[in-house]
């Protein structure tokens, strides 16, 4: 980038000048929108309930394989800019929603795709952007036209169990898509405040355990703490237990400030020792006193401690990490206590079983806190084959309990398979007949770009995409039913209402307006400066 | 022999030192450079710039002030545009790119002076003239909005913010937005208005039509110990205990060591400590807060404790917050609990938290007083929040000062064709050189609409003339002609109701009169050798 005056002479004007290169006007916007489009196509295939998963290796070599738009992306590390943009939106889809997050990168792709022919028709991105925040408007007037509700109580929640089962289709647990969406559905509800129409997810807790399958993942209704009672003697089942949480360790207390004891006689010395030895005594008896059946301690105690509590047939737990603590605490009523001296009967959680079990062949044994005081936490304990399976079983089930919370918060849905895009392209065209002013163009390309999320879907399902979708927009007109969509499992139907798929309002409404948001973002770029030799 | 004349060495060796006409124009050219990078974000339809710096991080942006600090500017001419970007930023909020434009055009326009020999003094003295016209004509014609009035005042302040978010990506929601930087703006105290008490608070993820105005103060959950889960998550009519004091247990002093002789001792060394932080969280509790804040981390055993009296308590809370709801319950934050009353706890209606996106925030309404109130923005990407928000705080800078000062003009360079017009008719009035000057300070003027139409992809000579036209054959209706976006075309932008404070205009036009006239008084600059090329001189020096 270096410059010259009139008079022949270069001059620097910003820092390391020669190396920073610069691209502007169509050249910047060409870059960009091929840098979204490489992205949104590598996320394509794994649309759908017959896409793809990535297999993704980190620095470290860790492996993940996975299906997750959001996953995929946040492990890929991009370094360009706009690609990193994808990202981050592809992010923002999965904190507010836990859904759709490949779509809403293949639709911000496809938009950006539509808007360079557009371009080089000499329109101005900014009238682009305009038409596209006009057409949004519409696809989502339009959607708030076609949804339905559903209607679920405590009892009756098999809709919810359909919708699990939508956003489960794409997973690697389809084949026990029935089961899990049935936990899934059963864990929120679990926790779901229904009058104030919120979830709490800090409440639900995910566990992995390679072995076995994923269609022995179970809903346990309490806590698992992946660890072994304190001493192998200890009872392995405890009924009725009243549990004792310390945050202190079994061993004399130890002040903060820097400290010296100074022993300068055996008589001192015998002092302290016994000193020390009351200590675990005293510390015992107090955990008693309480009534506690059960003691988890935060922290560590050492052999001497262990033994007396075996002595005083007092289960216990050690190294019980700080949210598991929290958790526990939160189902059994109990109260953290930081000091022995603290405990009292008031302070201790109940819990109606509470027993140490082994899975599989491995060593490594569970404890298993039931039948809680506060029944509002649960578990659900993932089983797989292998690591990746259970983490990406873990990720689908995430994504599972997103879709119930969403239709708890709001239980208005629209049909998946493409029929809501669809719908929405149909009725965008025809809105934009009515437009005059190049406005039009841009609402067009964008209920072009609507169709993009169909076609994929159909095109992983091994269709002839163009033809399929076509058909289908052809069917919707004709039948002016919005529920059609691409029959990816080929149930013989296009009935979308039929065949139970759909995707909640909410998330479909903030896909949208998430593509449309980056798309006008990237658009609006007409200059890039960057370090040179870089992407 | 002795007719030898010595060579004198003034300055360091490697020192650059260039000067005369030379070297102005040369200054001219660097300046002209950047101005031609940044103009293109100038107007509704001006344009984003992607930044990358060395570490791969990048920023979208169209805030004139924000692209300028990121070129990272070394020229030394260049860097006075700098300056005055940075100045306008501070100043007034916003404007950043048009008062580096038309200072870039000034001395574009000086630039066939400097080649015909005009003493650049002249052309100084001539500026500073035009300027100062230019400022009184800007008092004289700006309309006074009625303050009286409620409704008309509050729909001013709305319009000013709507046309500093035009060019902005938040331009599609400007009127849900200009309605919240009102409002938040007018939330602060009218006699000492402090903008740093209104926080922006970025969500990722969720739309932005899903920001919300707090009236109040928010913010995020911060990190917290065991035991939280279980404190109550909402308060009505709560009292809050703001306080600067670590609540850990921990050794009170760094360097001090205990000794003990006594084994019997220890026990009560323990107890002392345990004394301490206890007589701390007593004293709190005493003072009937129910929720307690801290700038300081609160530890564990606080946690544990404030949980089994039902308290709520956040550690490590940002200095900014605890600033605001300092602010908003009038009391003062406390650094110790010695002499904690229930005097210095504040109040207010409703704590609340709440989940916004994947982000806990805790959000306190309901104050008695005024004086803060936080924006939480939406959006999709980092980069797209932090754009927004400079966006925003560009918008509730320009109401914070049309608060304070009411006039305003008209913008889509109307107020410039204006201003071009009346120099014009004043520069004839003038004998000497003075008046081609002045006539070339009116010609700087006109880059502003120009800009604005050829950023929109318009053709920016035919408008050019009409909005000539139309300002000389009739000053008077057509004094606030500007250029039509919408329409291609030109109309009375006052109508349309793109306005501006006029402080940010007169501000504007001096501050960019200022920058090419430091440009233009410079006939010589010596550039020292910077440490890294002086070692490379002196290494090869050695070979």
């Amino acid at each position: 980038m270096l410059r010259y005056d009139s008079s022949g002479k270069p001059f620097i004007i910003i820092r390391d000048q020669d190396q920073k290169e610069r691209l502007t006007g169509s050249e910047a916007r060409k870059a960009n929108i091929l840098a979204a489009m490489t992205v949104a196509n590598l996320m394509k295939t794994s649309i759908g309930p017959l896409g793809m998963d990535k297999i993704l290796v980190d620095q470290d070599g860790e492996v993940t394989a996975t299906n997750d738009g959001a996953t995929i992306l946040k492990n890929m590390q991009v370094e360009n800019p706009i690609a990193k943009l994808l990202v981050e939106l592809s992010q923002g889809q999965d904190d507010e929603i836990g859904d759709g997050t490949t779509s809403v990168v293949v639709l911000a792709g496809a938009l950006l795709e539509e808007s360079l022919s557009l371009l080089e028709k000499g329109i101005h991105p900014s009238k682009i952007s305009e038409g596209y925040e006009k057409a949004c408007d519409i696809a989502v007037k339009h959607l708030l036209k076609i949804c339905d509700k559903i209607e679920f109580d405590k009892e009756n929640y098999g809709s919810l169990v359909k919708a699990a089962k939508t956003s489960l289709g794409s997973k690697i647990v389809n084949q026990y898509t029935e089961k899990i969406a049935k936990i899934s559905v059963e864990a929120v509800l679990a926790v779901a405040d229904l009058e104030r129409k919120d979830v709490r997810f800090d409440l639900i807790k995910l566990e992995g355990k390679t072995g076995g399958t994923l269609g022995d993942t179970e809903l346990i209704d309490g806590i698992i703490i992946p660890k072994n009672f304190s001493h192998p003697q200890m009872p392995k089942q405890i009924k009725n237990a009243k549990i004792a949480i310390l945050t202190c360790p079994f061993e004399p207390p130890k002040p903060k400030t820097g400290h010296k004891l100074d022993i300068d006689s055996v008589k001192k010395y015998k002092e302290l020792l016994e000193i020390e030895q009351n200590y675990f005594k005293e510390m015992t008896d107090l955990v008693k006193k309480s009534g506690a059946t059960l003691v988890l301690c935060q922290w560590g105690f050492d052999d001497e401690a262990n033994h007396l509590l075996l002595q005083k047939k007092l289960p216990a737990v050690r190294w019980v990490s700080g949210t598991d603590i929290e958790l526990i605490a939160i189902a059994t009523g109990a109260r953290i206590v930081p000091r022995f001296s603290e405990l009292t009967e008031k302070k201790l959680g109940k819990a109606g079983m509470v027993t140490e079990k082994s899975l599989g062949t491995t060593d490594e044994n569970m404890i298993v806190i039931e039948k809680c005081s506060n029944t509002k936490t649960v578990t659900i304990l993932v089983k797989g084959g292998n690591k990746m399976v259970v983490e990406e079983g873990k990720r689908s089930i995430h994504d599972a309990l997103c879709v119930t919370r969403n239709l708890i918060k709001d239980n208005r849905i629209v049909y998946g398979g493409g029929a809501a895009e669809i719908s929405c392209s149909v009725a965008v065209n025809k809105a934009s007949k009515e437009i005059t002013g190049i406005e039009q163009y841009s609402i067009r390309a964008f209920s072009q770009a609507l169709l993009s999320v169909p076609i994929a879907l159909a095109s992983n399902s091994g269709l002839n995409s163009l033809e399929a979708v076509s058909e289908i927009q052809l069917k919707q007109i004709e039948k002016e039913s919005p529920f059609l969509g691409i029959d990816c499992i080929s149930m013989g139907t296009n009935n979308m209402k039929e065949q139970y798929v759909f995707d909640t309002l909410r998330g479909k409404i903030q896909e949208f307006l998430l593509a449309t948001q980056m798309a006008k973002m990237i658009l609006k770029i007409d200059d890039i400066i960057r370090p040179t030799g870089q992407y | 022999m002795s007719h030898f004349t010595p060579t004198i060495v003034l300055l360091k060796e490697g020192t650059d030192s260039s000067q005369g006409k030379g070297h102005l124009l040369s200054n001219i050219d660097a300046c002209v450079e950047i101005v031609n990078t940044l103009k293109t974000t100038l107007g509704p339809r001006g344009m984003d710039k992607l930044i990358t710096n060395d570490r791969g991080k990048s920023t979208v942006t169209n805030d004139g002030a924000t692209v300028m600090r990121l070129l990272d500017v070394v020229h030394p001419a260049v860097q006075t545009l700098v300056d005055i970007a940075m100045s306008q930023d501070s100043e007034v909020g916003d404007g950043t790119t048009s008062v580096v434009v038309f200072a870039g055009e000034i001395l574009e326009q000086s630039r066939s002076f400097i080649k015909e020999n005009v003493h650049p003094q002249t052309l100084i003295k001539a500026f500073r003239k035009a300027c100062f016209k230019c400022r009184e004509r800007i008092k004289e014609i700006a309309v006074k909005s009625n303050v009286e009035d409620e409704k008309q005042w509050n729909s001013m302040l709305k319009k000013c913010a709507s046309t500093a978010m035009n060019s902005k990506l938040i331009a599609g929601h400007k009127d849900a937005f200009s309605d919240m930087v009102v409002q938040a703006v007018r939330s602060l105290d009218p006699e000492f208005p402090e903008v740093d008490l209104i926080g922006i608070k970025k969500v990722g993820g969720g739309a932005m039509e899903e920001s919300f105005l707090v009236n109040g103060v928010a913010f995020k959950k911060t990190f917290s110990y065991a035991g939280f889960e279980q404190q109550p998550k909402k308060f009505t009519t709560p009292k809050i205990a703001l306080l600067n004091i670590e609540l850990e247990l921990k050794n009170e002093k760094e360097n001090a060591e205990i000794r003990i002789k006594d084994p019997k001792e220890y026990q009560k060394i323990v107890e002392a400590e345990w004394e301490l932080i206890y007589e701390k969280l007593e004293k709190i509790v005493e003072s009937g807060a129910n929720i307690v804040l801290s700038r300081l981390p609160i530890g564990d055993l606080a946690t544990q404790y404030f949980a089994d009296r039902d308290i709520f308590c956040a550690g490590r809370v940002e200095e900014s917050d605890m600033k605001r709801l300092s602010v908003i319950t009038g009391k003062q934050i406390q650094s110790t609990t010695n002499g904690f009353t229930s005097e210095m706890v504040g109040e207010c209606e409703l704590m609340e938290e709440k989940q916004i996106g994947s982000e806990r925030y805790n959000i306190f309404t309901g104050f008695e007083k005024q004086g803060s109130s936080t924006i939480i923005l939406r959006g999709g990407a980092e980069q797209f929040l932090a754009e927004s928000e400079r966006s925003l705080h560009d918008a509730i800078m320009v109401v914070h000062r049309a608060m304070l000062n009411s006039n305003v003009v008209a913008g889509g360079g109307a107020i410039e064709m204006e201003l071009s017009r009346y120099l014009h008719e004043y520069a004839k009035t003038i004998y000497g050189k003075e008046q081609m000057l002045i006539s070339a300070f009116a010609k700087a003027l006109e880059i502003i609409p120009r800009q604005i139409s050829q950023n929109a992809g318009f053709d920016s000579v035919d408008i050019m003339n009409k909005l000539r036209k139309g300002h000389f054959e009739k000053p008077k209706e057509n004094i606030w002609m500007g250029v039509d976006i919408e329409n291609e075309g030109v109309c009375n932008t006052m109508k349309s109701f793109v306005w501006e404070p006029s402080l940010m205009k007169l501000n504007m036009i001096s501050a960019a009169t200022d920058a090419a006239c430091l440009v233009l008084s410079v006939d010589e600059t010596v550039k020292s050798p910077s440490l890294q090329d002086n070692n490379k001189i002196s290494m090869e020096g050695r070979k």
